[in-house]
C-alpha cells in the first residue's frame, strides 16, 4: 500500500465515523402491500406538516419488529398483529416496542369462496352446508375431501385445528405464502374452478374480486374462542387488531409525533377507495395519500392540533 | 479385522440389511418407534441454539452493530453516487466497456440490456441493486483472495476453510438472514453480509486451486532468478494463477447477483428485488417477470464482462500493456463527462420521460390467465398422473396411493403378493445379468415403492446409506454418512429430511433424464443448442421465485407445482454439462470409431456417452446441489418439508428452528456430494 492509498484509507475512515452519527429524522417501515403503504404516506406527509423529517424504509413484516425494538425504525402506523412470531410479544414484553391503539381499520379473516360456488352448494354460506358439499370442493389429491387452501404454515394452523375440531371433511393444504394464495384464487375465478381459502380483510383483492365469507355460529358474549369449538357451536376465527406501534423512546423525543400517532386513524372506506387508485388506476402511493389528505382536512387537522398541543 | 472388512464390502451384508427391514416392516405395527422417531428422544437443539445466540447477541451485540453503521454509510454513498449520475452516462459507459474488453457484439448486448431498465421505468431501483452487487463483488473478492491463498500456504488452514465454503454455500441463505439480521442489526447491510457469505466461496475455492495449480517449472524459474518468497507469491505465482482467480471473480459476481432478492427479503434497500417481491406477493406474472428480468439481464452482462476479462490471456507479461488500458479509462472518462454535460441540456438524458415507458406486464398476464381457462382439462390430466402413478407411491408407497379412485381398482392381498413375486423375478434377473449390487438395488427399491419414503424404518435407511458410503467411499465416507443422518435423526427434522429427499429425488429423476437427453441433441445439433443457450441462460438467472407464479397459476398450490418449479432450475447443469461432456471428446476417438464402422447411434452409445461420463456425473453433482437450493424457493408454493421449516423459523423469528433446517440442507447436499464424487472417482 503507498501512502496516497493510506491516506485515502484514512480520509475515508474519518469520514465513515463522522457520517455514522444518525440522522433526527423519523422512519416508517414500508411493507410489501399497498394499505400499509397508503397508512404509512398519510402518516408521513402529516408528520412533515409537523416540520419533521420522515424516511420511508422497505421492511419485510417480521424484519421491522426487529429494526423498531432496535430503534432503527420508529414508527409503524399499520400493523397486524397475526401471523407474526414471538418476537412480538417478546419486544412488547420488555417494551422496546410500544402499542399506540388501535388504527381502526376493521379486520377480518375467515374461509372465502367465490359467488359461483353457491350454485353447486346451495347452502352456503353457512359452515353446515360444507359438510354436504365437500366434493363440489375437492380435487384429485383430496378427493373425496375438500381441498382447503390454509395460511402457510409459517403463519399457524389455525384452519387445520379449526377443520380437526368441526370434523369437517377437508383437507387443509398449506398456501405457501400470499402470492401462491393469490395466483392460486386468480386461475379459480378465472376458469370456474372451486375454491376455498382462508383469507383476510382488508384485502386489495376484495377491490378486483367478489368473494363471499363462509359464516359461523355467533360467540357467546362476542368473543370467539378459537380453542374450544364443535360443530353446531363453531364461531370460526378470532378476529386481528390492525395497531400503531412505536418504538420505545418515541414518546420522549418527539412527543408531538408521539400525540399524533396516537390521534392517526383510518377506516376500511377510505382505504379501500385508495388501494382501488393505486393497483388499478396506476396513481403512485405519495399522490393517492396527499390526495386523501387534501380532501379530508377536517379529519386531520384536530390530529395537528393535538400533535401542536403536546408539543408545547 | 480383514474378514469383517471383505464381509461388509461384499453382498451378504445387504441381505442381512435387506432382511432386517423385512422383519421392521412386518412388525411395524408392534415397532411404531422404528417408521416415526419419537420426538421425546430428540436433542432439544433449538432452545439451546437460541440461548446462545442470545449470548452472543448480548455480549458482542455492539461490536458487529458499530461495523454495521460503517458498512451502512459507505453503502449509502456508493448508491448516492451512481444515482448522481445520469442514466444515459452509466449505460453508455456499460456498452463502452463490453466494447473494450470484446467488441460489438457484447456492446450491443449490454447497451440493450440496460436500456431496457430505463425502458421499463425501474431504473433507480435497477442501480440501487447495483450499488449493494458494486459493495458485495469487491468486498468479497478480497475476503475470498485472501482466505483461498491461506487455504493454499497451510494444509491446517484448507482442511477448516474447505467444509466452511461447503457449509456456506449449502446453507439456504434465507437460514442465516435472522442471526444476521438480530446481530448487524435492521437495514441494507443484511443484505449485504448475506450476499457475502454465499459469494465468498466460489473465490476461495479458485484462489486456492488456481495457486496450488501454478507449473512448478514457472516457481523454480522465479527463484532461480533470485526472487523473495514475497516477490515469488505476488509477481509469479498471482500472475499464473490469474485466469483461475478471475473465473473466481467472475463465478462470486454472479453469486452476488443471486443474493439481490433475498436481500430484499429483510428490506431497507429499496431496490429492484422489493419490486419483484412485491409482484410476486400479489402473484402478478407480468409484473414479475419484466422486473426479474432486470436481475437476469444485469448478471448476464456483468457474467459476460467478467468472463471475458478472465478468458484473454493476462498471465504472460506481453499481455502488459499499460498504454492501452490508460487510454481505455481515459476515453471512459471523457465520455462519462461528455454525456454528464449533455444530459443538462436535454434533461431526458437524466430523468427518462414516464410517457416513453413501455411496460406489457398486462398483456403477459392475460396469456397466463388464457392458458389456464384454455387447458384446465388437460392440466388436471396431467397432474393427477403425475400424483397417483409417480408422487404419491414414492411418498406414501403403493399400499396407501393404490385405491379405486385413484388406480381404478383395489391392491388386494393377492396383488400385493404379486407386486413381492414380480420384485423378487426382476432382483434374480439383475443378479444373473448384472451383479448382486443391481439385485439389492432392486429389492430396496421395490421395498420403498411399496411403503413409501416416509414409511420406511430409519434405522434400516441409515444402515443402508451408510453401507453405501462405505462401498463406494470407504470409512470416511461411511463415517460421514452416519453422523449426518444421526444429526436429521436426533435433531428432530427426520421426516421433513425424507420429504426434501423425496422431492428432490424425483426432481434430479427427471432432469437428469430429460435434461440429459436435451444434452445428447444439443451435442448433436447445433441448432438445438442455439435454440435451448437463452433458455438456460434466463432460467439460471431469472430470479428463482419468478419461475414459481406461471407454475402456481396453471397447476396450483401443491408438491407437483413445486416439483416442477425444482425442475426448470435444476434441469439447466443436466444439459449443460452433457453437451459439453459429449462435446469433448476428442475427434481422433471418433473418427478411429467412425471408420471402424460405427453407426452414429453406436458411436453415441458406445463411445461419447461413457467417454463423457465424468463430465455428466458432474452434472448429475450439480443438479443435485441445484434441486435442494430451490427447495427453500418452492416451499413458497407450500412443501412440507425442511425448505418450509427455514421459513417457519424466519417467520416466527426463531432462530434455532431455522438453523437447523438450514444446517439439515446442508447435510443432505453435502452427502449427496461426496456420494457423486466418490462414484465418478471409483476406477471402472
Amino acid at each position: 500500500m503507498n501512502k496516497f492509498t493510506t491516506k485515502i484509507a484514512a480520509a475515508l475512515s474519518f469520514g465513515l465515523v463522522a457520517a455514522g452519527a444518525q440522522a433526527d429524522e423519523i422512519r416508517i417501515p414500508v411493507n410489501s402491500w399497498t394499505g400499509q403503504n397508503l397508512s404509512a404516506h398519510i402518516a408521513g406527509q402529516l408528520l412533515e406538516k409537523l416540520d419533521h423529517e420522515v424516511e420511508y424504509v422497505t421492511a419485510g413484516a417480521v424484519p421491522q419488529l426487529a429494526a423498531m425494538a432496535q430503534g432503527t425504525l420508529h414508527f409503524q402506523p399499520e400493523f397486524w398483529d397475526n401471523n407474526v412470531g414471538d418476537i412480538y410479544p417478546d419486544a412488547l414484553a420488555v417494551g422496546d416496542i410500544v402499542i399506540v391503539g388501535p388504527l381502526g381499520l376493521q379486520s377480518r379473516e375467515g374461509w372465502i369462496y367465490p359467488p359461483y360456488m353457491e350454485e353447486q352448494c346451495p347452502g352456503l354460506p353457512a359452515y353446515e352446508a360444507l359438510y354436504d358439499c365437500a366434493q363440489a370442493f375437492a380435487a384429485a389429491d383430496t378427493f373425496p375431501n375438500g381441498r382447503l387452501i390454509t395460511y402457510p404454515a409459517d403463519w399457524g394452523t389455525r384452519s387445520r385445528d379449526l377443520v380437526a375440531a368441526l370434523d369437517l371433511p377437508f383437507q387443509p393444504v398449506a398456501g405457501g405464502s400470499e402470492g401462491a394464495m393469490i395466483a392460486e384464487l386468480r386461475s379459480a375465478v378465472a376458469a370456474q374452478q372451486p375454491m376455498l381459502m382462508m383469507f383476510w380483510e382488508p384485502h386489495w383483492l376484495f377491490a378486483e374480486f367478489d368473494f363471499n365469507w363462509i359464516e359461523w355460529d355467533a360467540p357467546e358474549n362476542g368473543v370467539c374462542d378459537e380453542s374450544n369449538q364443535t360443530r353446531g357451536d363453531a364461531c370460526g376465527f378470532a378476529q386481528a387488531n390492525v395497531g400503531k406501534l412505536v418504538n420505545r423512546d418515541f414518546a420522549e423525543t418527539w412527543p408531538d409525533a408521539y400525540a399524533l400517532a396516537e390521534a392517526f386513524t383510518m377506516d376500511n372506506a377510505s382505504q379501500n377507495e385508495m388501494i382501488l387508485q393505486v393497483d388499478q388506476q396506476g396513481m403512485s402511493v405519495e399522490d393517492a395519500a396527499a390526495g386523501w389528505i387534501a380532501e379530508n382536512e377536517e379529519i386531520w387537522t384536530p390530529w395537528i392540533e393535538a400533535a401542536r398541543a403536546a408539543q408545547d | 479385522m480383514t474378514e469383517i472388512r471383505r464381509w461388509v464390502s461384499g453382498g451378504s451384508a445387504w441381505a442381512v440389511l435387506i432382511a432386517l427391514t423385512l422383519v421392521l416392516l412386518l412388525q411395524r405395527d408392534a415397532l411404531p418407534w422404528a417408521i416415526r422417531f419419537p420426538d421425546g428422544w430428540a436433542v432439544p437443539l433449538t432452545p439451546w441454539l437460541n440461548a446462545g445466540m442470545n449470548w452472543v447477541i448480548d455480549s458482542f451485540g455492539i461490536y458487529f452493530r458499530a461495523f454495521s453503521d460503517q458498512l451502512s454509510v459507505l453503502m449509502r454513498w456508493i448508491r448516492d453516487g451512481i444515482n448522481s449520475l445520469p442514466w444515459a452516462a452509466i449505460v453508455a459507459l456499460v456498452a463502452f466497456m463490453a466494447y473494450a474488453v470484446s467488441g460489438w457484439k457484447l456492446a450491443v448486448f449490454s447497451f440493450a440490456a440496460m436500456f431496457y431498465m430505463v425502458l421499463i421505468g425501474f431504473w433507480t431501483e435497477a442501480m440501487n441493486s447495483l450499488a449493494l452487487v458494486a459493495l458485495s463483488v469487491p468486498m468479497a473478492v478480497i475476503i475470498g483472495f485472501f482466505t483461498g491463498a491461506l487455504g493454499f500456504a497451510s494444509d491446517r488452514a484448507d482442511r477448516i476453510i474447505r467444509p466452511t465454503m461447503d457449509m456456506m454455500q449449502t446453507i439456504p441463505a434465507f437460514a442465516y438472514l435472522l442471526p444476521i439480521l438480530l446481530l448487524f442489526g435492521f437495514g441494507p447491510v443484511v443484505g449485504l453480509i448475506a450476499s457475502l457469505l454465499y459469494a465468498v466461496p466460489p473465490m476461495v475455492r479458485n484462489t486456492t486451486m488456481g495457486l496450488g495449480a501454478v507449473n512448478s517449472e514457472v516457481i523454480e524459474a522465479g527463484s532461480m532468478s533470485g526472487a523473495t518468497r514475497r516477490q515469488l507469491f505476488w509477481r509469479v505465482r498471482v500472475p499464473s494463477a490469474m485466469r483461475q482467480i478471475l473465473l473466481g471473480v467472475n463465478q462470486t459476481t454472479m453469486a452476488a447477483f443471486s443474493m439481490v432478492i433475498i436481500a430484499s427479503i429483510i428490506g431497507g434497500t429499496a431496490d429492484i428485488g422489493w419490486e419483484v417481491l412485491k409482484s410476486i406477493r400479489r402473484a402478478e406474472f407480468g409484473e414479475s417477470l419484466l422486473l426479474g428480468l432486470v436481475i437476469a439481464f444485469m448478471a448476464m452482462v456483468m457474467d459476460r464482462l467478467t468472463a471475458q476479462i478472465a478468458r484473454r490471456d493476462t498471465s504472460g507479461p506481453e499481455a502488459l500493456e499499460w498504454a492501452r488500458p490508460r487510454v481505455l479509462w481515459l476515453s471512459a472518462l471523457v465520455l462519462a463527462i461528455a454525456i454528464t454535460a449533455l444530459a443538462q441540456v436535454l434533461p431526458f438524458l437524466k430523468t427518462y420521460p414516464a410517457a416513453w415507458e413501455f411496460y406489457p406486464a398486462g398483456r403477459l398476464n392475460s396469456a397466463v390467465q388464457y392458458i389456464v381457462t384454455e387447458f384446465t382439462v388437460t392440466i388436471n390430466y396431467i397432474k393427477q398422473v403425475a400424483f397417483f402413478f409417480v408422487m404419491l407411491p414414492v411418498k406414501m408407497g403403493l399400499e396407501k396411493t393404490i385405491t379405486p379412485f385413484s388406480w381404478g381398482f383395489a391392491f388386494t392381498d393377492t396383488l400385493k403378493i404379486g407386486y413381492a413375486v414380480a420384485v423378487l423375478a426382476l432382483a434374480a434377473l439383475s443378479w444373473q445379468r448384472r451383479s448382486w449390487r443391481a439385485a439389492a438395488l432392486v429389492i430396496f427399491f421395490g421395498m420403498l415403492l411399496f411403503v413409501g419414503i416416509t414409511g420406511m424404518p430409519w434405522p434400516a435407511l441409515i444402515a443402508m446409506a451408510t453401507l453405501l458410503a462405505y462401498q463406494t467411499g470407504g470409512r470416511r465416507l461411511a463415517l460421514g454418512m452416519l453422523a449426518g443422518l444421526g444429526f436429521l435423526l436426533l435433531a428432530g427434522v427426520w421426516e421433513e429430511a425424507m420429504l426434501s429427499i423425496y422431492l428432490c429425488g424425483l426432481a434430479v429423476l427427471f432432469c437428469f433424464l430429460i435434461g440429459g437427453a436435451l444434452g445428447v441433441l444439443a451435442a448433436e445439433f447445433d441448432s438445438v443448442s442455439a435454440a435451448l443457450r437463452p433458455f438456460n441462460d434466463t432460467l439460471q438467472t431469472m430470479p428463482l421465485f419468478v419461475i414459481l407464479i406461471p407454475f402456481v397459476m396453471i397447476f396450483k398450490i401443491g408438491e407437483f407445482t413445486a416439483l416442477l418449479a425444482i425442475i426448470a432450475y435444476a434441469i439447466v447443469p443436466s444439459i449443460r454439462y452433457t453437451e459439453h461432456g459429449i462435446r469433448s471428446v476428442s475427434k481422433e476417438v471418433i473418427e478411429a470409431a467412425t471408420a471402424s464402422g460405427c453407426t452414429p447411434l453406436q458411436l453415441l452409445w458406445r463411445v461419447k456417452l461413457p467417454l463423457a461420463a465424468p463430465v455428466i456425473l458432474l452434472g448429475l453433482n450439480q443438479t443435485i446441489m441445484y434441486a435442494i437450493a430451490m427447495l427453500v424457493i418452492a416451499a413458497l408454493v407450500g412443501t412440507s418439508d425442511l425448505g418450509q421449516l427455514v421459513y417457519i423459523g424466519l417467520g416466527d423469528g426463531d432462530f434455532g428452528v431455522g438453523i437447523v433446517a438450514g444446517v439439515g440442507m446442508a447435510i443432505i447436499a453435502m452427502l449427496a456430494d461426496r456420494m457423486t464424487q466418490a462414484m465418478g472417482g471409483r476406477p471402472k
